[in-house]
């Protein structure tokens, strides 16, 4: 089977603290499965990304939609874990397991936490202070002290992916968007990151709907799943950058298409660093180059190769478990051309990519690289 | 959902004055900051081993947000201990010290390995 994503949703992303957290997944599956004119019985099997919702929360926000009976998966896997759920979904599909999945992601961070999120004492590095704004800043300072850049480079991220949020309805954060001078005077969280570089803390749902190419839909080409390797001592390259092009290589060469063949991407931002360093390792940039590219407008709307045309999760919001299927849902609307003034002309094949995590020793918990459309 | 009162087991470093207890695979050699009996690498057998007190930093941040008991700003660092294993540490006194700065392991605050440069 050739598995094509035929319906997808969302909720609003923003803070919703008094909202029950399934009724935002509900906003979104159902708008996916009207997408597309799918019946909740069409449905053969379900995968519920979160990070922190509470247990029972896959069974509860499906039965609510009338999609119970069905095989029912829950995935953690960090940021990516609506990634990891469409990948799951569509392997069901492409394998003949299942004809038709939804994948679902969904997080209600303000009833979870005041502020940003607690690093887990049970974890080394979480026990030693490690908050995520400060892993990303290790990188950022190791990275520009590496190609000898200023860490203006960065806030051009920040600045492009406002940019393209202010045209993003659906965005947590979509007002006018700021000057590099403002993002870098805005207040010192991590490193070289700023308040302006960093993502906020979202609630929110997406929603995908897999199919297996029979009823039209986009087609997903490849998709890859990497679990992180251990970071040893001695290794030169930031962390997260070997998971990131490992997931990329098997996506490139299940498809038989390569970076110079992608129109419009979607990539984990929660941090400017992190669009840098994966812009780099997809291989959309030589090493050194990618914040130059931003600078430029190379991976502006009107540019080139537009990355995170959405406005990121620097702009729509992180709602972790829902965060790749609003990837997936904004690259399936690019590539439908129902994006609006935020439409990228000419779009027929777009590459997802989320990464996930941290944990002590590993190079990341987890990375979802998936290549969709390919319309020649 | 009962709750519970039992402090979760320290799972950072083991310091001992200046240098990290932690172990090496018999058989690929691998250092590990933890003492492990298993090698994650190879599943060779581990024997203990102390590293440090000095180390090279690989990188370095000040963080500006409250974190635990710590209060901002403070610097951590990741540092690869000479002929071991890459350690997150707290930098005294706080303040970035860039890439390839040689440091040295000093002690612990509230478990936190610290090092000065």
């Amino acid at each position: 089977m050739n598995p094509s994503i035929v319906g997808v949703g969302t909720s609003a992303f923003g803070r919703f603290p008094t909202a029950r957290i399934e009724s935002l997944a509900h906003t979104a599956i159902v708008e996916a499965l009207d997408d597309a004119a799918l019946r909740p019985g069409d449905i053969d099997a379900a995968y519920v990304g979160s990070v922190f919702g509470p247990a029972g929360i896959a069974n509860r926000v499906l039965a609510g939609v009338g999609l119970a009976g069905i095989p029912v998966y829950r995935i953690e896997a960090a940021c990516a874990s609506g990634t990891v759920a469409l990948h799951e979904a569509q392997r069901a599909v492409r394998t003949g397991m299942h004809r038709r999945v939804l994948a679902v992601g969904v997080e209600q961070l303000s009833v979870v936490f005041d502020g940003p999120i607690v690093p887990e004492p049970t974890d080394p590095e979480g026990r030693s202070g490690l908050a995520l704004p400060a892993l990303y800043a290790l990188q950022a300072n190791r990275y520009l002290a590496e190609h000898g850049l200023d860490p203006a480079v960065l806030a051009h991220i920040a600045v492009k992916n406002k940019f393209a949020g202010s045209m993003n309805e659906r965005a947590h954060l979509s007002g006018a968007p700021p000057s590099v001078e403002q993002v870098l005077a805005s207040r010192p969280i991590a490193g070289p990151l700023t308040l302006l570089q960093c993502c906020p803390m979202t609630d929110g749902a997406a929603a995908v709907i897999v199919g297996d190419g029979t009823e039209g839909g986009v087609p997903i080409l490849a998709s890859s799943f990497v679990s992180g390797p251990a970071w040893e001592s001695g290794s030169d390259e930031p962390w997260s950058m070997r998971t990131v092009s490992a997931a990329a290589s098997a996506v490139w060469e299940a498809s038989g298409r390569g970076p110079d063949d992608v129109d419009v991407a979607e990539m984990h931002d929660a941090f400017t660093i992190g669009e840098i360093l994966t812009t780099e390792a997809l291989g959309l940039a030589e090493p050194g180059m990618a914040g130059r590219l931003a600078a430029e407008g190379v991976t502006a709307l009107g540019g080139r190769l537009p990355i995170n045309p959405s406005g990121g999760l620097l702009s729509r919001g992180h709602p972790l478990g829902a965060t790749g299927l609003a990837q997936a849902a904004e690259l399936v609307w690019q590539l439908r051309s129902q994006s609006g003034r935020r439409q990228v002309d000419g779009a027929r094949t777009a590459l997802l990519e989320t990464m996930g995590g941290g944990a002590a020793g590993v190079d990341g918990n987890a990375c979802v690289v998936a290549l969709l459309g390919g319309d020649r | 959902m009962p709750s519970v009162t039992v402090e979760p087991a320290d799972p950072r470093p083991l310091v001992d004055g200046d240098v990290v207890v932690g172990s090496r695979c018999t058989g690929c050699t691998r250092p590990d900051a933890w003492q492990r009996e298993r090698c994650p690498a190879c599943l060779g057998v581990c024997v203990s081993e102390r590293f440090g007190p000095g180390g090279i930093v690989w990188s370095s941040a000040d963080v500006h947000l409250a974190v635990g008991h710590r209060e901002p700003p403070f610097t951590l660092a990741q540092v690869d201990l000479d002929d071991g294993p890459r350690v997150l540490v707290t930098v005294r006194p706080t303040g970035e010290v860039p890439p390839g700065t040689r440091v040295r392991i000093v002690g612990t605050d509230d478990g936190d390995v610290v090092v000065e440069s």
